[in-house]
């Protein structure tokens, strides 16, 4: 019964409601054709097999009426249609595997959840993550970003095993702390964001790793939050971070690393 | 099975093609895609270890983490309530509060300059130059110590130069 107050909306009459491309049969006049509308998309390119050519914006100009919403569907179409050798990295295209985060129009996001602009004046540029090698076009090398996330130890540890032999449990409330942290996707959109992280990544931890840190020091079933937060008393690996709250406003899935690095300052102080 | 057939056939490709090509499959391969100095090493140049290794953390000390942090904080806090207790009484009057003011001013600003040189000129990337601005940064607050000290108690006094200047 729960479906019912869904069918008191009003169907939408376009043809995409339905899962054809062919027009309703009951549509007595024809469906007029989508006007052209066209928008120029510059795209960083840089290819290492000629390392020496200097990287490059080259320009796409794609018809966005023949176009899906995202600008996902705008790489997809110009590696399918116009240029091939487009390299960028993508996966499930609905915002949950954080392949491909890219610079769009200075904001680094998900391509998959970033609408193109509509308007057709303006082009929009992409490029990939700031500051991190490039291995092709659009795609930054990760490694010491998944280094640094391997070196907090992001897996339950604790040595007592439940007497049942079955699970640890939790109560509801320090379930609740883990909110907001467990649905981060590592796509390192708010790392590549942080100016620290420019400057000092290989020693500063970043956002995204130093949110999974609190996420297992937060955790009521971890028993290493000593080691854990041990491992932070320095001068880089934590408080390079000077709140400048880029990452919370770009990350792509609404979560909010600054508040997690804030709330392990505050542990560490009260240590 | 399969898999050894597999093995033999694709070593006896090798041979075909020459001992040549077989060598320098084994030989690292940027030397044979390098066309220029602007080699990709993959990782990049600042990884240690393999790509599988996690980064290491330096020795722990809590003097470099959370007790310079809470000590930066308090300072930093403590200046809004010694100030306005400067301005609203007299330096001549109360000399301990215009003395602790200046140092605190400057204890601040040692760990504002201190915290910018280990940001962009840490000694790790820029080695003489980065030990040179830090021992910079320490003569400098030394000396500005020393003068405060003096002002203080020979002159006026910093209280009295702002107040004299704001109503100048």
């Amino acid at each position: 019964m729960s479906f019912l107050p869904r069918l008191s909306r009003p169907v939408c009459s376009s043809a995409a409601r339905h899962f054809s491309s062919s027009a309703p049969r009951a549509l007595a006049t024809p469906v007029a054709e989508k006007p052209v509308l066209n928008k120029e998309f510059k795209i960083y390119r840089w290819n290492p097999d000629e390392p020496a050519k200097k990287p490059t914006l080259q320009s796409y100009t794609i018809d966005l009426n023949q176009t899906g919403p995202m600008i996902l569907d705008a790489l997809i179409k110009i590696k399918n249609e116009m240029d091939p050798t487009l390299t960028f990295r993508r996966s499930c295209r609905e915002g949950i595997c954080g392949s491909c985060a890219m610079n769009i129009d200075g904001q680094n996001t998900l391509a998959c959840l970033c609408r193109i602009d509509r308007n057709g004046g303006k082009d929009t540029k992409i490029y990939p993550l700031p500051h991190m090698y490039v291995v092709k076009d659009l795609v930054p090398d990760l490694t010491l970003f998944y280094k640094q996330y391997k070196s907090i130890k992001p897996y339950l540890q604790n040595p007592n095993p439940p007497e049942d032999g079955k699970e640890f449990l939790q109560s509801p409330e320090d379930r609740k702390k883990l909110d907001g942290m467990y649905e981060c996707i590592l796509c390192a959109c708010c790392s590549t964001s942080c100016p620290s992280y420019w400057w000092n990544q290989d020693e500063y931890l970043g956002p995204a790793t130093l949110m999974q840190a609190y996420r297992w020091i937060a955790d009521s079933r971890d028993t290493h939050t000593a080691e854990r937060k041990e491992v932070l008393q320095n001068e880089m690996s934590l408080y390079r971070c000077h709140t400048i709250f880029n990452c919370s406003r770009t990350c792509p899935k609404g979560l909010n690393p600054a508040l997690a690095i804030a709330k392990i300052k505050m542990e560490l102080a009260a240590d | 099975m399969a898999s050894s057939l597999l093995a033999s056939s694709s070593k006896r490709a090798l041979a075909r093609r020459g001992p040549s090509f077989a060598k320098s499959l084994l030989v690292a391969r940027p030397a044979t895609t390098q066309s220029s100095d602007a080699l990709y090493v993959p990782g990049g140049p600042i990884y240690k270890g393999t790509v599988n290794d996690p980064t290491t953390f330096p020795t722990p000390s809590r003097v470099h983490g959370s007790h310079h942090w809470s000590f930066e904080r308090l300072l930093s806090a403590s200046l809004i309530p010694l100030t306005g207790a400067a301005y609203a009484t007299s330096p001549s009057v109360h000399p301990v509060l215009d003395g602790i003011l200046g140092v605190s001013l400057i204890v601040h600003s040692h760990i504002g300059f201190d915290s910018m040189i280990v940001d962009y000129l840490h000694p790790r990337k820029y080695g003489a130059f980065g030990h040179m601005a830090t021992w910079t940064l320490r003569a400098a607050t030394v000396g500005v110590l020393v003068g405060v000290y003096n002002f203080n108690t020979n002159d006026i006094g910093l209280t009295e130069l702002i107040s004299k200047v704001w109503h100048a």
